[in-house]
């Protein structure tokens, strides 16, 4: 049923032919439209956190902006891989993965290689290494459903994952990103304005410590427009880490219960 | 208190979590000596079960399913081949399991799980032998076209009793199901026609009518664990752990046997075993 090895036919995917064809839907020149959720320019999409998503793990989170679905397990402080040399401060192993039903077409449900390196960056800062000599903390996520701005939801996910853990940090680390479409600067941004973007800003932060452990800028952007992007972020950033507090503070009144 | 002595008294002695993580598997024989196991159900009795359809917004067909803390996340997405020519009116399902690395400490980036591979090969015979989904059906235009229904299913929590939680995914997934309305456009290409078009297409959809699979028979299945005389049904990944020899039945929805699968292990089963092994099921259907 599942096709003998070495005779599965190849296979198209339907919509893959209309996707090319359909027009643009933000113009060049300014004129009024909507974003396709209907959303206001400088508004996120709703967050939802829960902790304690995976039982097996140390600690665990499922996160969902819109059509953005990830769920991110933390596993150790555990011994380190054997040709590991040695340590005085703890190691963080990160690994994002994705389904292969997550994007709009089939995928291969292959690592990202590139989006592991860069969670890894955005949360070192904030971790205690000392805290952990000679062990691993394993950061692994999954992202289910690819609704745009994927590696952000996968940071501030993470995040809560490591503080599920017990895993000490500095600060709860939230990320927003942000795209600039013409002249203007939407916030938070679904797949289909991440492909039509002229240019992008991701922010990770530690809001209470007003830190920034990583920042990313690609395109073409002007010093003032990088100024109110980055202003932008930031207030978003503080805001999504009291959802996110908020979403801690509920998991353990409930446990206590 | 005097000294412990030997074996038996120093259970009373060690907390019950130290005694638990050293002697296990005396731990389980304590309980299952009481008709009782650690998470408080009786031998026979499987964990609660919950079924939610459509979790996944960017597939054809999708369900979550839960026994216990057992996770499956079960999508399909709908692709489109040329048929073979031996069976020019057949579509195709593949069928794949995947234990990404959130779903249990002991799967590791790169290292995939030895299991996946062996539920991923018994989920697709199952699906095959059940006869569940009649592959006609997932035909387009007879030799030209065909569906290929990618049948990907995620383990998010693995705690035992892996492949009963797959199989129900699946068999939900496949109930959820809903075909794209599609068209061949000029070069002979099938397209997804869709509703923005302001409902004039220029050629005329080709699976109108055809939305869903008619599911003929639908498979259930239940894993026990033999252990000594003990007959444990849907055990935890601890469970599994410490008691090796498993027993899964596979059952329709008429109670026909669709398989049965005891993967070797030290207690030897026999025919009333087997026949024990199948009334829980029974219940549960």
């Amino acid at each position: 049923m599942a096709g003998k090895p070495g005779t599965n036919p190849t296979t198209y995917s339907p919509s893959m032919a209309t996707g090319k064809t359909r027009p643009r839907i933000f113009k060049d020149h300014d004129v009024d439209w909507v974003r396709p959720d209907g959303r206001g320019f400088h508004q996120c999409r709703p967050a939802f956190f829960r902790t304690g998503a995976v039982n097996s793990a140390s600690g665990s989170a499922y996160a969902e902006f819109g059509n953005t679905k990830v769920i991110v397990s933390v596993f150790g402080p555990r011994e380190s891989k054997k040709a590991m040399m040695y340590s005085d401060i703890g190691r963080l192993n990160c690994n994002v993965s994705y389904t292969t039903f997550a994007t709009p077409v089939r995928g291969q449900g292959s690592d990202y290689k590139e989006f592991s390196s860069m969670l890894h960056k955005a949360l070192e800062g904030a971790i205690i290494l000392e805290t952990f000599p000679k062990t691993t903390v394993d950061v692994f996520a999954l992202v289910l459903e690819s609704g745009g701005s994927d590696l952000h939801v996968v940071i501030s996910c993470a995040s809560l994952a490591l503080a599920d853990a017990g895993i000490l940090m500095y600060d709860l680390v939230a990320s927003v990103s942000l795209s600039c479409l013409g002249k203007n600067l939407v916030i938070d941004p679904v797949l289909e304005e991440e492909s039509y973007q002229d240019g992008s800003l991701t922010i990770t932060c530690m809001p209470s410590r007003y830190e920034v452990t990583q920042l990313s800028i690609t395109g073409e952007w002007s010093t003032p427009k990088i100024n109110e992007g980055m202003q932008l972020c930031l207030d978003a950033c503080s805001k999504l880490a009291m959802i996110m507090r908020s979403c801690l503070k509920e998991a353990t009144s409930t446990s206590q219960e | 208190m005097g000294l412990p002595d030997a074996s038996g008294d120093l259970s009373s002695e060690v907390e019950v979590d130290a005694f638990r993580r050293l002697f296990p598997l005396r731990f389980y024989e304590r309980h299952l000596s009481e008709s009782i196991r650690p998470d408080g159900r009786p031998l026979g009795r499987a964990r609660d079960t919950t079924i939610a359809l459509g979790a996944v917004a960017s597939a054809d067909g999708s369900a979550l399913a839960k026994i216990g803390s057992t996770t499956m996340l079960a999508a399909i997405k709908m692709e489109v081949m040329t048929p073979s020519m031996e069976s020019p009116d057949e579509g195709c399902l593949a069928i794949d399991f995947h234990m990404p690395p959130i779903c249990s400490p002991i799967v590791r980036p790169g290292r995939p799980a030895e299991a996946a591979p062996v539920v991923s090969k018994q989920l697709s015979d199952t699906i095959s032998s059940s006869g569940m989904v009649d592959l006609k059906e997932l035909s387009l235009v007879s030799g030209k076209a065909a569906w290929m229904a990618y049948l990907d299913i995620y383990c998010l929590d693995a705690d035992g009793a892996l492949f009963d939680a797959a199989l129900l995914s699946a068999v939900s997934a496949l109930s959820h199901l809903q075909f794209p309305v599609v068209s061949l456009n000029e070069d002979g290409r099938v397209v997804v026609v869709s509703e923005e078009d302001g409902g004039k297409p220029e050629k005329e959809p080709v699976n109108r009518e055809k939305r869903k699979l008619t599911l003929k028979s639908i498979p259930f299945s239940l894993t026990c664990i033999l252990h000594k005389n003990y007959i444990l049904a849907d055990p935890t990944a601890e469970e599994e752990s410490i008691m090796e020899t498993l027993v899964t039945v596979v059952l329709d929805s008429s109670s026909q046997l669709i398989s049965l699968y005891k993967p070797g292990g030290p207690v030897l089963a026999n025919t009333s075993v087997i026949q024990v092994s199948f009334s829980p099921l029974k219940h549960t259907l």
